[in-house]
């Protein structure tokens, strides 16, 4: 099965390149079709290898074909198949999967449905390939692909000039942290001579190239940047929520599946290099944190149903990326995985909402809907308890472990966390009650319009909702269970770092506090929202909504001043410097190349006197000086 | 040997044929048809020789290896490919096409005595028998004036040249007293007689006329402009490419430990071939002429391989031979089907005719040498002979530049084709063998580009 791993990612570029080259002539259904089979099929392959690298727990890699070879450069174009690479396979096809059904509903009104499938096929084939690639430059183009879709996906409907905005902002922030990735690429190259995973981790382990402790923490913090563009970290954290652009199953996709969790997997697949860098490790943990708290704040005063879900999304690769840091790799992941689950859940349920309240996005205007959606209702809530962190729940499984690792790692790290924690639950619930409990406070016209999703919509809400209860079953706690399945999974290739296992007391105390304030402020939001009023925010609160006017300061300290450099530049470099030396050029060939024809007189006497004077001077030159 | 021999035949056999087949189309598939037999005998020749193995032949006047054979072939190929594409306006320039197709064997015999010379009496054998042939051609359109002029210029001053190489065999043999070129090998530098320095420079020089190489380029214009334009096309490929050869040949072989004494000379003639080949091509209004100046610049870049004296040089040669000339061929086959060979001519062919224009936009691409395209290829491996060899970095800089300024006059036709509003007008119908013929050489520009391991993994 391990060998057939090069059709995980194929089938959706077959896909993407039927719909994408015949999107004028494939009739939408079909193209739903293709789109949906192909991640399936993916899909099918992955269970496979997942399956079979349980059982071997082995960490192959699969050579397709030589990629560069240069002088003592050699990438070839491998792919990796180990637990990490598995259990993300299985991630990205199932709710990829999940996702195309649910767009071959929400989507067929659109005109350009089918450009739409070939560009979420080409966004999972770059994912996958970021995901299965055996080197970091694989890595990279996957990482790129993934850019790219994002931005086509989020200006999907480019006639609107704020979304296609949100696309460019969306793509030049991840550049930035692109830039960062190369250069921490170039780094290990320049010093390893390698990218290939399994050389630059054996040279590190074994020690053959001893590097200053310093180097180690700049490639390490160059990749992070990376991370922080991909997986919107602060400071680069604010294209996602405006990423919200793109149609809604394309923000599910970037939240869930793919995209964002690029950055995570990109720092658990170098866990051996962070492993030597532990400033870099605690950079990690003090910007998770600071993002999870930061993310968590704006989300209480945002009335845009996807803006609250963006947020909380940001404020939940926070919590990861600080799982990260304090050297809890696999706890990492676990909420990777389980976050999908309840993400997906979220952001699908809240497009069902939208498609219900004919494009309506403000939760003001809600209200009551759990009367006129049974399914989508039930399943919200179930998200909103698996994110909240209510025992039982998947969230909890792997946000209690975050928790209890950061706790070991330092007090103080914890109670923050916690507090972003519980601002969680509040704005979740905040969410749901304003959205499905009360009277509806829209208007007239939407109300009638009120109805419950097609089959496409509902069935993969349920069947996500199944997984956001029992996805958070594989990793129990300690005090429960002695035996945790996903970490026995990923220990062939991920081994926590300097984590100190809690005293089971102290994890019952840590984990009842936990649950019991969560409790607590799912009450507080239904006492907050009983009665709704919507009065103008002061204060804090309008901070708060104004997303603490970050974007603001960043286009004042950067892209202002950007603005006026380049023209600046543009009026005098360019204008006067560069086109005048280009346009100078021209002008001297031309006026010489006028100049020299004439010497083409077309007289044979003439030519003839020009090859004896020649010779003349070649003759004189060679005997009277020039030499070698 | 086999191909000189069969060469020489196959040419007195097609001027009988025109004594006794009338018909012109006859003819020229007789000739097509002997092309194939040609290259069959050339390829029997490169099949029946051991990959190391060196032959001598005629008291060691000639002595074939594997690259020359390799070479013959490909040129024979060339030659095979150029009498397909334009044996129509062959037809079209006069009425002895059985003689024209029996010169171009003739001049194919030289091309195998240049690239297989041992002597340098067959080097002047060899270069007589490439260029008498081309004198005739030169004037084959009888009827026109130009056509006359044209030949009769190109004699003149061939004559010239021819002077001037025997000179320099004279003086070469004065001094070693050897025709031998393996025996030239003995010479060194530092007891270098002046006459043997002499006798080398006039080697050069003539050398220089038949490549058109500048100063010596004088006669280019005038002639490649003045000739039936399908001789033209012969004349700027295959006939020059040989030429080339034979002046690598005798300069990297014999000439090569003494470099120094006649690479910095020869390095000037390179800029200056450069300078005047691209920098005249610019103002030109008629794409003919600027083909013809076209041919001085590549005849610039081919230089670098004479001038590298090392193992690259020689694959940088025999790319550029084949790259250069399959562009070219093509270019001028498509020029033939226009009515107008001024830019302007080609104005709005994108419209009329989007194939003719694509192919005629690979063709310049690759005389332009962009990636992908058999040009880049040899450009990339002719300047890469020379940074190995070291010497000439300011030159490779300025033949640089200067491929900067030939992308001015080729893409001027592209322009016209795809942005200038006109009517450009053909001269004849192109048929779907034509175009089936053109797409092929588009696809060995490409495949050139692609995969130059192909020809140079001999």
């Amino acid at each position: 099965m391990t060998n057939l791993v090069y059709l995980v990612p194929l089938f959706p570029l077959i896909g993407f390149l039927i719909n994408g080259l015949g999107w004028r002539k494939i009739p939408k259904a079909a193209g739903g079709i293709i789109g949906s089979v192909a991640i399936l099929a993916s899909f099918a392959v992955s269970l496979g290898i997942f399956f079979e690298v349980k059982s071997t727990g082995a960490s192959t890699v699969v050579h397709l074909f030589d990629f560069i070879q240069s002088g003592t450069l050699y990438i070839p174009f491998s792919f990796q198949v180990d637990a990490l690479s598995s259990l993300f396979l299985l991630i990205i096809t199932g709710i990829g999967f999940l996702i195309h059904v649910y767009s071959t509903s929400y989507m067929h009104e659109d005109e350009g449905m089918v450009k739409y499938f070939a560009y979420l096929n080409l966004f999972v084939f770059s994912m996958l390939l970021l995901v299965l690639g055996a080197n970091y430059l694989i890595m990279f183009i996957g990482w790129e692909g993934v850019g790219l879709c994002s931005y086509l996906l989020i200006g999907f409907w480019f006639k609107n000039r704020d979304y296609t905005n949100a696309a460019k902002k969306a793509f030049v922030m991840n550049r930035i942290g692109d830039l960062g990735f190369l250069v921490g690429m170039l780094l290990i190259l320049f010093n390893y001579g390698t990218l290939s995973y399994q050389e630059f981790f054996g040279q590190l382990n074994g020690g053959q190239v001893q590097l200053s402790a310093n180097m180690y923490n700049w490639i390490a913090i160059c990749l992070f940047i990376g991370a922080m563009g991909k997986s919107a970290q602060i400071p680069l954290y604010t294209w996602l929520p405006d990423a919200m652009a793109g149609p809604t199953p394309v923000s599910a996709l970037i939240h869930a599946a793919t995209m964002v969790t690029a950055g995570i997997y990109m720092i658990a697949r170098s866990s051996a290099l962070y492993n030597l860098a532990p400033a870099a490790l605690n950079l990690v943990a003090i910007i998770g944190l600071a993002t999870a708290i930061l993310a968590a704040s704006i989300a209480i005063r945002q009335y845009d149903i996807k803006k609250v879900l963006a947020y909380s999304t940001v404020s939940q690769l926070g919590f990861m990326f600080l799982a990260l840091g304090v050297g809890a790799y696999t706890t990492a992941v676990f909420h990777v995985m389980t976050h999908a689950f309840f993400k997906a859940l979220l952001f699908l349920g809240s497009g069902s909402v939208i498609h219900a309240m004919g494009g309506e996005q403000d939760i003001r205007k809600m209200g009551g809907l759990n009367k006129h959606m049974k399914i989508t209702g039930i399943t919200f809530l179930i998200g909103c308890l698996a994110i909240s962190g209510i025992p039982g729940f998947s969230g909890f499984f792997s946000k209690d472990e975050i928790l209890a690792s950061v706790y070991a790692h330092s007090p103080v790290m914890y109670y923050m966390a916690l507090g972003a924690a519980l601002m969680t639950a509040f704005y979740m619930f905040r969410l749901y009650f304003l959205t499905f409990t009360g009277s509806f406070r829209g208007t007239e016209e939407q109300h009638h319009h009120l109805h419950e999703s097609p089959a496409a919509i509902t069935i993969p809400l349920i069947v996500l909702a199944i997984l956001s209860v029992v996805g958070g079953y594989v990793g129990l706690p300690p005090v429960i269970s002695e035996h945790h399945t996903l970490n026995t999974y990923l220990g062939s290739v991920l081994s926590n770092f300097n984590v100190h296992h809690l005293e089971h007391s102290t994890e019952w105390i840590l984990m009842g506090l936990s649950t019991g304030l969560v409790i607590a402020m799912i009450i507080v939001a239904r006492v907050a929202t009983k009665n709704p009023k919507f009065a103008e925010n002061t204060g804090l609160a309008k901070v708060l909504e104004n997303k603490w006017y970050v974007d603001e300061l960043y286009d004042a300290v950067i892209v202002r001043p950007l603005g006026v450099l380049a023209d600046v530049l543009d009026r005098f470099a360019e204008k006067m410097g560069v086109d005048g030396v280009v346009n100078g050029t021209g002008r001297l060939v031309r006026w010489s190349s006028d100049r020299v024809r004439l010497l083409q007189t077309g007289q044979v006497g003439f030519y003839i006197f020009v090859m004896v004077i020649g010779i003349a001077v070649i003759f004189a030159l060679r005997f009277f000086g020039l030499n070698y | 040997m086999k191909a000189i021999i069969a060469a020489t035949v196959l040419g007195v056999i097609l001027m009988f044929a025109g004594l006794f087949v009338k018909e012109k189309k006859s003819v020229a598939s007789l000739a097509v048809f002997l092309l194939f037999v040609l290259l069959g005998v050339n390829i029997w020749d490169l099949v029946t020789t051991a990959p190391n193995e060196t032959l001598s032949f005629f008291n060691n006047m000639l002595r074939v290896d594997r690259y020359a054979l390799w070479f013959n072939t490909l040129m024979t190929g060339c030659t095979l490919l150029y009498a397909l594409l334009v044996s129509k306006e062959i037809q079209r320039v006069g009425s002895h096409v059985a003689e024209y197709f029996a010169l171009i064997c003739f001049i194919l015999c030289g091309v195998y005595m240049l690239s297989t010379y041992n002597n340098v009496l067959i080097l002047f054998i060899g270069i007589e028998i490439l260029s008498i042939p081309q004198y005739i051609l030169a004037g084959s359109d009888k009827r026109n004036l130009k056509s006359s002029e044209a030949s009769l210029k190109y004699f003149l001053m061939g004559a010239f040249s021819t002077g001037i190489l025997l000179m320099g065999i004279t003086l070469l043999y004065g001094a070693t007293g050897t025709f031998n070129i393996i025996q030239y090998t003995f010479l060194q530098s530092d007891m270098l007689s002046p006459m043997a320095l002499a006798g080398i420079l006039f080697l050069m020089v003539a050398f220089a006329f038949k490549v058109s190489a500048a100063p010596m380029h004088m006669w280019t214009p005038d002639v490649y402009d003045g000739a039936p334009t399908p001789f033209t096309a012969f004349m700027a490929t295959i006939v020059k490419a040989s030429a080339f050869v034979a002046f690598m040949r005798l300069f990297s072989v014999s000439f090569g430990a003494i470099s120094s004494d006649w690479m910095m000379v020869l390095a000037i003639i390179t800029a200056a071939t450069l300078f005047v080949g691209n920098i005249t091509a610019v103002f030109q209004q008629s794409v003919k002429r600027m083909l013809a100046y076209s041919s001085i610049a590549q005849a610039g870049f081919m230089l670098f391989a004479v001038l590298a004296v090392n193992a690259t040089a020689w694959q940088g040669m025999m790319i550029y031979a084949v790259a250069y000339s399959v562009a070219t061929i093509g270019m001028f086959a498509v020029l033939m089907k226009m009515k107008d060979y001024t830019y302007d001519g080609f104005n709005g062919l994108a419209k009329k005719d989007p194939m003719l224009a694509a192919f005629t936009t690979v063709f310049l691409l690759s005389l332009a040498g962009i990636p992908l395209t058999g040009g880049f290829m040899a450009k990339y491996f002719v300047l890469l002979a020379a940074v190995e060899q070291g010497k000439m970095m300011w030159l490779v800089i300025f033949a640089l530049f200067m491929a900067a300024v030939s992308a001015y006059y080729y893409f001027r036709v592209i322009m016209a084709m795809y942005f200038k509003q006109g009517n450009a007008e053909l001269n004849t119908e192109v048929s779907a063998t034509d175009r089936f013929l053109l797409a092929i050489t588009v696809l060995l520009v490409i495949v050139l580009g692609a995969a130059p391991n192909l020809i140079l993994n001999i």
